[in-house]
């Protein structure tokens, strides 16, 4: 494979990396919640394809009409567990660990541990490809890219022009105040819950498509998205895009160049060297820093 | 040195019954289970040293595992090194990349709370594809070590390595009360409740973050690398696998993290149930259960067992003691499911309501001995007229808020400052800049000679500055006369705790505090904590005290005890400078008042010459005022 | 008086067992302009901050046109027509001025008619227009205050509270910021002005409250006030 056709599978991976994080992302920054939980709900909409697939010969791609809304009321669920329980910050982090590793086992005992793959009669959608001049456009990668696209330019355009959005960025910096002005905090953390647990599910599915399902890749995403949160700072959501991208672009010419396992290193020390340069992360178009007292 | 020989006691029995327990009818299953319990003893007080003490939750205990278990896998496993060289070295590996962490993680003021968690998270990852790739390393296929050979009056390998793994795990719970009890341990707690505040006081942060992340990094690659020899095979997934860090975390949150035994309570625990959950066939709700205990643990008790159970130690003993023995002679089913009722049954009875216990069983906590009030010596309040505080062109912006502008300011040895203005003067940007909570966009500040501009907040503290807050700032975990000793032990005297203590008695009898020394700062009311933090401020021998508007809030009568304890303070040498609004304590007390309005110097003098000023009074009462 | 719009009656406010309020009493009428003056630490953002809602209260009442608000979630204090603009500015400093602005008309009777809205406080605050695409955390002192009462003016009010509004300002800017409440005060809002400025409070206030360690010490006109004894005290120490 050419480095440049690496590169442009991985930009076009980087689209389902950007809609894995995209969630995780606006609820930490919005609601100050760092929710483990969402891997599970992105396993849970993996495996949750499968099964529809499989039971009822429903194309793959159109289960997210299901599983969509389903996990946005089990995402709006989760957040309000959070606020009954005051659960923030740092007790989230710990919280949403215990949660993650009882659905994990969950789905274990649900699916076994054994690797599932959708067949091809299925899911003719793994192995079909476009190509135009040299290079070649994986569908299942393109889909991905679509979706995050779509998601990101929705979730963009309500946090900017929007009062709803703009009542959620007033949250994240002074709650109190933005309640003087009738910002009713709760209902907005259902919200956004909601839609992180929808976009979990679009990331499921697209997961499903390419790979084959094992429980324990839920922590095979950690630090993949992670990086891509953090590299794209925190509830920035064209940032997050942008950085997943660019993880996606920087992951696969690695591997083309050297090899696949060396590019975790590369992206774990990226994570290093942005947290300690530029915390506010590579892609934040500006921040007032030192601002007010 | 004498509360370490239980240790060694405790080292001694486990060696007996490890070598020869088969021998003396010890049950069977305690050598393997030990083995297991002892190595996440070690493991989950490693990991408590630096994230229970400090509060900088590390998610990467795996790496210490993985560094010391790939060392031996390497050194012995691959190239046949003995493992008297092989096991210290995976000690050493993992103490010197805990020191690599530190030395990122916490250079950076932004990096704390979550950002560490997720740094730490990281390390383990990048490891693992390290040994992966590498054939040096692994390969990823996995590395046998062979079993040593062992000398003959040892019954087998197992016991050699239980016997190791006990040196290693009394080892680290002696070291982790070593530090809890010394001015590490101290320092770390202080970091825990207040990092800024503890920055303040002297408390060298920076180095003491470094020892303990030094500390547990050696004692988890110490540990990993007996691991090593446990599993007798190294995989990747196995030694850098999350199942570890999750357990660490489970088990200190479970048996409490700021006490050095809670660790091991919550491993003797969890590494029990485990291991009974896998003997009935139920390994599949293991994670499940651990993940709910972990949820709802946060929630529920975040302080864990051991706190609860000390409260109760007799009811927590007996309901521990009585199935174990009942079970050693009631022959139904194995002993280990009677081990684990009485653990179970010992932790239901440390956190339930004490109204359901019999009073018998209740033993009251054992009152703190109460120290020797001592005199300190009287300070050297240095010549006065000497210059203690110099400020020079000092300026201050937050984005486009010009907070302090051009000021410059001396004061000089003895003398009590009034420093007056409206709200938003910039009152508080002053005081913070002098004691290095803030550093100055522009403009040089001098203490005692030093210049302080570019100093370390706890180095400014040690050449003679220290503050209160505004907003009281106590450290929670401690009592109010720990809180008091803090100042001295870590301030510019450097005491040692017993003196420190001896001497807080005295300064809390200074602010009339003294009946309630024992007393947590929770339980105490804003005035009695406004005076906690004089007292505190006090207790270092400062050479200037910065008061921040030490009375918001108070009302007149708890003003006028306020004014008498600065009296004090002041006729006993020390240099003060008072940030006050309410002008009639500055009449009583300031022998110059400085008036800042809008970030600048607005008057400089006498306390009735500036009073009468009218561009003063303009300042305070507008420009419409006739005076 | 049942003809008032905001009624203030025996508050207690306590902030854990230490009480900042004693029974407070207080009216401001429609249309009428009133200043709380009084010494720092006195409870006078106390008592702003428990009529907006920011602050929970521990006995007696608020009532905003007859509704009491004290008992509201303080999402729904202001759907009674109260707006503030607090201590400190505390505006959003990570959005824009626009945006801020924006999110001052977020309860719905205001967001209907928010873009005429915004055109009457850019016509007031000529300065937010040009600055409208700027990071609200990167203007000056003054230029926040602005930002802060046009906030505040976009939930189109009809109680205006203002919680020490020349707070670490310029004496030229602090001219503006009271110029701007004058129109306010003239457009038939009624306003509750909390100062430390004595003097610029009267001026602008047809009734004002001297409030002293969390009591009401007295109330009176602005000249009866000025010419006290009793306030010089107080305020001044002397």
């Amino acid at each position: 494979m050419t480095i440049a056709q690496a590169a442009l599978t991985g930009a076009l991976i980087g689209g389902l990396y950007a809609l894995m994080a995209t969630g995780l992302s606006v609820t930490w920054g919005v609601l100050r919640v760092i929710n483990l939980a969402h891997f599970a709900m992105i396993l849970l909409g993996a495996y949750l394809t499968y099964q529809l697939a499989t039971s009822t010969g429903l194309d793959p791609i159109l289960t997210v009409l299901i599983t969509g809304p389903v996990l946005f009321v089990v995402g709006a669920a989760v957040q309000w567990a959070y606020d009954r329980l005051h659960v923030a910050e740092f007790t989230s982090l710990l919280v949403s660990f215990g949660l993650l590793i009882i659905a994990i086992q969950a789905v274990t005992l649900i699916w076994s541990a054994d690797f599932l793959r959708m067949p091809g009669d299925i899911n003719p959608y793994a192995t079909e490809s476009w190509t135009v001049g040299r290079f070649v456009f994986p569908v299942t990668t393109v889909l991905a890219f679509g979706l995050a696209l779509v998601l990101v330019a929705a979730l963009h355009l309500v946090l900017r022009r929007t009062f709803a959005g703009r009542g959620m960025r007033a949250i994240a910096q002074d709650r109190a105040v933005a309640a003087a002005f009738g910002v009713d905090h709760q209902r907005l953390s259902l919200v956004l819950g909601g839609v992180a647990g929808a976009s979990a599910a679009a990331a499921g599915m697209v997961f499903a498509l390419t790979n084959a399902l094992s429980p324990t890749a839920a922590y095979e995403w950690f630090g993949i998205v992670f990086a891509v949160v953090i590299l794209g700072g925190i509830g920035q959501v064209v940032g997050t895009f942008a950085a997943g991208v660019a993880v996606g672009v920087v992951s696969a010419v690695v591997s083309a160049a050297w090899s696949p396992a060396t590019a975790p290193i590369v992206l774990f020390s990226a994570i290093v060297l942005a947290l300690v340069l530029r915390p506010q992360g590579l892609f934040t178009l500006r921040s007032v820093v030192g601002a007010g007292r | 040195m004498r509360r370490y020989g239980g240790f060694g006691l405790a080292f001694l029995i486990l060696a007996a019954i490890g070598l020869w327990g088969r021998d003396a009818g010890v049950p069977g299953f305690v050598v393997p289970l030990g083995i297991t319990a002892l190595f996440w003893i070690a493991q989950a007080t490693s990991w408590n040293l630096l994230s229970g003490f400090s509060g900088y939750f590390s998610f990467g205990q795996a790496a210490y595992v993985g560094t010391g278990a790939y060392a031996v896998a390497v050194l012995t496993g691959r190239h046949g090194v003995s493992l008297v060289w092989s096991v210290p070295a995976g000690a050493a590996l993992s103490g010197l990349l805990a020191l690599a962490i530190g030395a990122v993680a916490f250079r950076l003021r932004s990096l704390r709370g979550e950002i560490f968690a997720l740094l730490t998270l990281a390390v383990p990852f990048i490891l693992a594809a390290v040994a992966s790739i590498n054939r040096t390393i692994d390969g990823g296929q996995g590395t046998t070590i062979p079993l040593p050979s062992v000398p003959g009056w040892i019954d087998g390998f197992p016991q050699l390595l239980f016997v190791l793994d006990a040196a290693v795990a009394i080892g680290a719970l002696a070291v982790a009360a070593a530090v809890q009890h010394g001015r590490l341990g101290w320092g770390l707690t202080a970091i825990r409740d207040a990092e800024d505040v503890a920055e303040g006081i002297g408390v060298g942060t920076l180095a003491y973050k470094m020892w303990a992340i030094l500390l547990s990094g050696l004692i988890g690659g110490l540990s990993g690398a007996l691991y090593a020899l446990q599993i007798g095979f190294v995989t990747v997934e196995g030694v850098f696998g999350l199942t570890i860090p999750l357990l660490v975390i489970v088990m200190s949150v479970l048996g409490g993290r700021t006490h050095w035994l809670g660790p091991a309570i919550g491993a003797l625990l969890i590494v029990t149930l485990q291991d009974r959950l896998a003997a009935s066939g139920y390994t599949d709700w293991n994670p499940i259960v651990l993940g709910a205990v972990l949820a709802v643990l946060v929630v529920v008790a975040p302080d864990g067992l051991y706190g609860r159970m000390r409260a109760r130690p007799w009811a927590v003993i007996g309901a521990l003691v009585v199935p174990i023995v009942a079970g050693y002679y009631i022959p139904y089913g194995d002993l280990q499911n009677w081990v684990l009722a009485g653990m179970l049954l010992a932790a239901l009875v440390a956190v339930v309501p004490a109204r359901w216990l019999p009073a018998r069983l209740l033993r009251p906590p054992r009152p703190e001995p109460v120290p020797a009030v001592d005199r300190p010596a009287p300070p050297e309040p240095g010549p006065p007229g000497e210059t203690v505080v110099e400020c020079r062109s000092v300026a201050r912006y937050y984005g486009g808020v010009h907070a302090l502008e051009d000021v410059s300011l001396t004061v000089a040895g003895g003398e009590l400052v009034g420093l007056v203005g409206p709200n938003g003067s910039g009152k508080t940007t002053l005081v913070n800049l002098l004691s290095g909570t803030v550093r100055p966009s522009r403009g040089a500040i001098a203490v005692a000679g030093q210049d302080t501009a570019r100093l370390a907040p706890h180095r400014i503290a040690h050449a003679g500055v220290a503050r209160t807050y505004q907003i009281p700032r106590p450290f929670d975990s401690m009592t109010v006369r720990d809180n008091v000793a803090m100042a001295g032990m870590f301030g510019r005297r450097r005491l040692p705790l017993a003196q420190a203590r001896a001497e807080a008695g005295a300064h809390l009898e200074t602010v009339s505090l003294d009946r309630l020394a024992g007393a947590y700062p929770g339980s105490l009311n804003l005035h009695q904590r406004q005076l906690l933090e004089m007292a505190r401020a006090v207790a270092s021998e400062p050479r200037v005290l910065l008061l921040d508007e030490a009375m918001a809030g108070l009302n007149p009568a708890e003003i006028d005890e306020a004014v008498e304890v600065i009296r004090r303070i002041s006729a006993a040498g020390v240099t003060i400078v008072l940030v006050e609004h309410l002008l009639r304590v500055l009449n009583q007390l300031a022998t110059r008042l400085v008036v800042l309005d809008r970030g600048r110097v607005l008057a400089d003098g006498e306390p009735q010459a500036v009073l009468a000023d009218p561009a003063v009074v303009r300042a305070y009462l507008g420009r419409q005022t006739r005076v | 008086m049942s003809e008032s719009l905001l009624e203030v009656r025996g508050l207690d406010v306590h902030y854990g067992d230490a009480q900042a309020l004693w029974s407070v009493d207080l009216t401001v009428g429609p249309g009428e302009t009133v200043a709380v003056v009084g010494p720092n630490g006195a409870g006078k953002s106390t008592l702003v901050n428990a009529i907006a809602g920011l602050q929970p209260t521990t006995a007696g009442e608020i009532l905003v046109a007859g509704t009491d608000v004290s008992r509201l979630v303080p999402h729904r204090v202001c759907a009674s027509g109260v707006a503030i603009v607090p201590e400190g500015r505390r505006v959003f400093a990570q959005m824009t001025v626009a945006d801020n602005l924006a999110l001052g008309a977020y309860r719905p009777a205001a967001r209907r008619e928010h873009r005429a809205t915004l055109a009457r406080v850019q016509a007031l605050f000529p300065r937010l227009a040009e600055r409208a695409g700027q990071l609200a955390g990167s203007l000056s002192g003054g230029e926040q205050q602005m930002v802060a009462i046009g906030r505040a003016l976009m939930a189109r009010p009809t109680l205006l509270l203002l919680d020490e509004p020349s707070l670490g300002l310029a004496p030229v800017v602090v001219d503006e910021v009271y110029a701007a409440i004058a129109a306010i005060a003239e457009s038939g809002v009624s306003v509750l002005v909390v100062e430390q400025d004595v003097p610029r409070a009267l001026a602008v206030s047809q009734r004002a409250y001297l409030l002293s360690e969390g009591r009401v010490a007295t109330t009176g006109t602005p000249a009866e006030l000025t010419d006290s004894a009793e306030v010089r005290r107080t305020v001044l120490g002397l």
